[in-house]
């Protein structure tokens, strides 16, 4: 470069002398030369060669054409490079950007809203269980002057009235002692925004608001026995019982717990259910109760309420005993309320061909023990009679007709001898007497005695009877539409076309009347159940279980409704102890306000036909 | 003549590079900036969407399905819609509009003010609760001289607000005097 600079300026003059020539040489070189020369590198060549000075030899224009155009050309090679090496970086960054860029996208944006537990949600997307950082209230004696000698700005006398004033609740003596005694801790393990916001107003710097993780079931109360409950040890948490446990790995898991768990549990629903069994249960002084709203087609648990309940927000010392789900766990000889099952199993293998067939109501003697009807209907009794007045000797001389196989038969292929197949744990196991059967244990069963289990065994059993025959495990977890869980074929579609009847017969003139009442319009079908309970070995008289098991709406069973009452009593509000007076209006009500939210409209004209059976009841009801 | 040329190219060309790596520095720069920015905006997206979870599980408590039937039993008194409140396809639907029979019940009619009694309260004067002597607002005096004029109309709404009567209408003075009401 720097010799083909000089050679370039000894030559100035002689170029401009010859500028035309040059442009007319250059551009005749440009049509004849095949490549160009390095000039400085034969001038160099010919230097070592002589010996001798350069002697400077005048350049001709076509070779000073050659070493310009060479030297342009190196220059633009150059800055080509350049340019190249630019537009590497300028790739090599972009590329970096799209690689990394999404990357800390996901780093910044998504992580942080991805819970540390996911959140349970209703069928309609209603949070029951959200983990969200909220406030506390800690004192950190070593804020105000790093010693903790002097923590507070206030007497802790005036400080406790003015915390008083700000929490209504909280024990004074407690608070006074903890701030008396110089050590950091919690004051309150959670409180609301507002509250943290005045107490930051107090302007004590040791009184602090840190926020903390916490597991919150914004509906209180609401399907606590479903969302269930978690152990916090301050870092995880951990669910211990209810969907809470059953759900835990997807909760818990960074990959899933972004999207929430959908369980079956319509809130309105339960919300309805809860509501009316709460009255219910008050108004008829019972212990405890149990409800459940199943969808017949599906298997899921639309509702599933137990009482006592409690508040998992805050569970004391009381409430922790009633966390068992009554539904699951709840065993008791429900009674009556199997008599259509056992009519449907005599349908179905056509023990029971014709309905207007009068059978023996007198007693039956069996086992040495003789059983009656609670209420005299007559010496013989039609089906649908036996159903709509609850004849406890006729379902036994079905029950006997039909025999100890099939009927054992029947209850083994609705579950009745296992624990309910559902998510959540604390479900009880039947006691189910086993096979062969005596005939006195057969004709018991028949009418519902001689074996416990859980209203949710009723229920499932109900939803395969209405349904078309169809058996299926209940779900806690949503099921996509048009999904449904597996089911096995218990009953005969006709036999439960024919059962539907039978049901709507036995609430629009039978024992259930009182459903059909509250929930006019909805065609309502079911039995009622009133059974003893079994108090040390010996039925108590006392003491019973009031069920009422229900479908609706009958022309098109869609839901099934099932209430049980644990003991409850005779009251001015409820004229008996019987689930007539007091199941059955519960499930009406209850109906009557989730039949429109559950998408069943209540008609007036629509209704299943039973007019080829109401004439057997007209002169005994 | 030659010379300056070729160095200006050289220059030319050196600037032109320089400026190249300038403008790749402040694009790279701006790149990172607005990078940042969108960093920035994302951090605060998060924690508006946290701040809204919060005021969101706030309302879900407080609205919870318990609350809402309380409110009920005490408030609302909303019950389920009953049968004959549905209708059953169109016919119905067009026997809504028919004409009354002879014989038919009458038509619920709603309550509703009478609008001469609302112009009427309107025109009344307002008076105190404790004395029952009828109340001046000191929007309502502005006119009466020039220096309470320039009061009201320097405090007039600052007035008002302050006051702790509450007329519907209140009006400083210059509302009052484009109005041309008294």
């Amino acid at each position: 470069m720097n010799s083909g600079a000089r050679a370039f300026g000894s030559q100035q003059a002689n170029l401009f002398d010859a500028v035309p020539e040059l442009l007319g040489a250059a551009s005749r070189a440009d049509r004849t030369s095949a490549r160009p020369s390095f000039p400085f590198l034969r001038q160099a060549g010919k230097a070592s060669g002589a010996f001798s000075r350069p002697v400077p030899v005048p350049e001709s224009l076509p070779a000073m054409r050659a070493r310009l155009l060479n030297t342009a050309r190196q220059r633009v090679l150059f800055l080509a490079l350049v340019f190249a090496a630019l537009a590497l970086v300028a790739m090599v960054q972009i590329f970096w950007l799209g690689a990394d860029g999404a990357g800390s996208s996901n780093r910044s944006s998504i992580n942080p809203l991805i819970p540390p537990r996911g959140e349970i949600t209703d069928r309609n997307g209603i949070p029951l269980a959200v983990t969200y950082p909220a406030y506390s209230l800690y004192f950190y004696p070593q804020a105000m002057d790093g010693t903790g000698e002097n923590p507070l700005v206030r007497q802790p006398a005036d400080l406790v009235r003015e915390l008083k004033a700000i929490f209504p609740d909280m024990d004074e003596a407690s608070i006074a002692a903890k701030l008396a005694s110089g050590k950091g801790g919690y004051l309150r393990k959670r409180i609301l925004p507002e509250e943290a916001n005045a107490v930051w107003a107090l302007g004590e710097v040791a009184l602090q608001s840190p926020q903390v993780l916490d597991r919150h079931y914004p509906q209180g109360r609401l399907a606590a026995h479903v969302v269930g409950g978690v152990a916090d040890d301050g870092e995880t948490q951990t669910g211990t019982f209810g969907m809470e446990a059953a759900l835990d790995q997807w909760l818990s898991d960074p990959d899933t717990r972004g999207t929430p768990a959908a369980l079956s549990i319509d809130a309105r629903v339960q919300g309805a259910l809860e509501d009316e069994m709460n009255r219910g249960m008050k108004l008829a002084k019972a212990d405890g109760a149990a409800g459940v709203v199943l969808d017949v087609d599906t298997g899921e648990v639309i509702a599933m309420a137990s009482f006592p309940d409690f508040n998992p927000n805050r569970v004391s010392q009381d409430d922790a005993k009633n966390t068992g789900n009554r539904v699951t766990y709840l065993r008791g000889e429900l009674g009556s309320v199997f008599k259509p099952l056992t009519v449907a199993a005599g349908l179905d293998a056509g023990v029971i061909t014709n309905l207007t067939r009068q059978w023996d109501a007198s007693p039956v003697e069996v086992g040495g023990k003789s059983f009656e009807d609670f209420e005299d209907k007559g010496d013989a009794l039609t089906i649908p009679e036996a159903l709509a007045y609850s004849s406890n000797t006729v379902t036994m001389r079905v029950g006997a007709k039909l025999g100890a196989e099939r009927l054992h038969r029947l209850w083994l292929d609705l579950g009745m001898d296992r624990p309910v197949d559902i998510e959540i744990k604390g479900t009880s196991t039947p006691l189910f007497p086993k096979a062969p059967w005596s005939p006195m244990t057969t004709q018991v069963a028949a009418f519902g005695h001689g074996f416990n289990v859980t209203p949710l065994h009723l229920a499932n059993a109900y939803a395969a009877m209405v349904n078309g025959g169809i058996f299926r495990p209940a779900t806690l977890h949503k099921v996509e539409p048009g999904a449904s869980v597996p089911g096995t074929r218990v009953f005969k579609p006709s036999t439960s076309q024919k059962m539907r009847q039978l049901l709507r017969l036995v609430v629009k003139h039978g024992t259930g009347r009182n459903a059909n009442a509250a929930a006019t319009g909805f065609r309502v079908g079911g039995k009622t159940g009133s059974a003893e309970k079994l108090i040390n070995g010996r039925y108590s008289t006392t003491r019973i279980i009031a069920t009422f098991a229900a479908a609706f709406p009958m022309d098109r069973p869609r839901y099934v409704v099932v209430v049980a009452l644990d003991e409850p009593k005779r009251t001015h509000a409820m004229a008996g102890r019987t689930a007539y007076f007091n199941a059955a209006p519960i499930v009406g009500n209850l109906i009557r306000r989730a039949g429109p939210m559950l998408g069943v409209r209540p008609d007036n004209v629509r209704d299943v036909d039973v007019s080829e059976f109401e004439y057997l009841l007209k002169d005994k009801s | 003549m030659m010379m300056t040329t070729a160095r200006l190219r050289q220059i030319g060309w050196g600037a032109l590079l320089t400026l190249c790596f300038a403008a790749f520095a402040v694009l790279s720069l701006s790149v990172h900036a607005v990078r940042n920015e969108a960093v920035l905006a994302e951090k605060q997206i998060v924690a508006l969407k946290k701040k809204r979870q919060l005021l969101e599980t706030e309302f879900q408590a407080r609205a919870s399905q318990h609350q809402l039937a309380r409110w009920n039993r005490v408030d609302l008194g909303f019950v389920a819609p009953r049968a004959d409140q549905y209708l059953e396809g169109r016919n119905e639907l067009i026997a809504l509009g028919v004409p009354l029979g002879p014989d038919a019940p009458a038509p619920v009619r709603f309550a509703r003010a009478d609008a001469n009694e609302t112009a009427e309260f309107a025109r009344r004067k307002m008076v105190s609760p404790v004395s029952g002597r009828p109340i001046a607002l000191a929007s309502l005096n502005a006119n009466e001289d020039g220096a309470g004029t320039l009061l009201v109309e320097a405090f007039g709404d600052y007035l008002i607000k302050a006051s702790p009567i509450r007329p519907a209408k209140a009006q400083t003075a210059s509302a009052l005097s484009t109005d041309g009401t008294e």
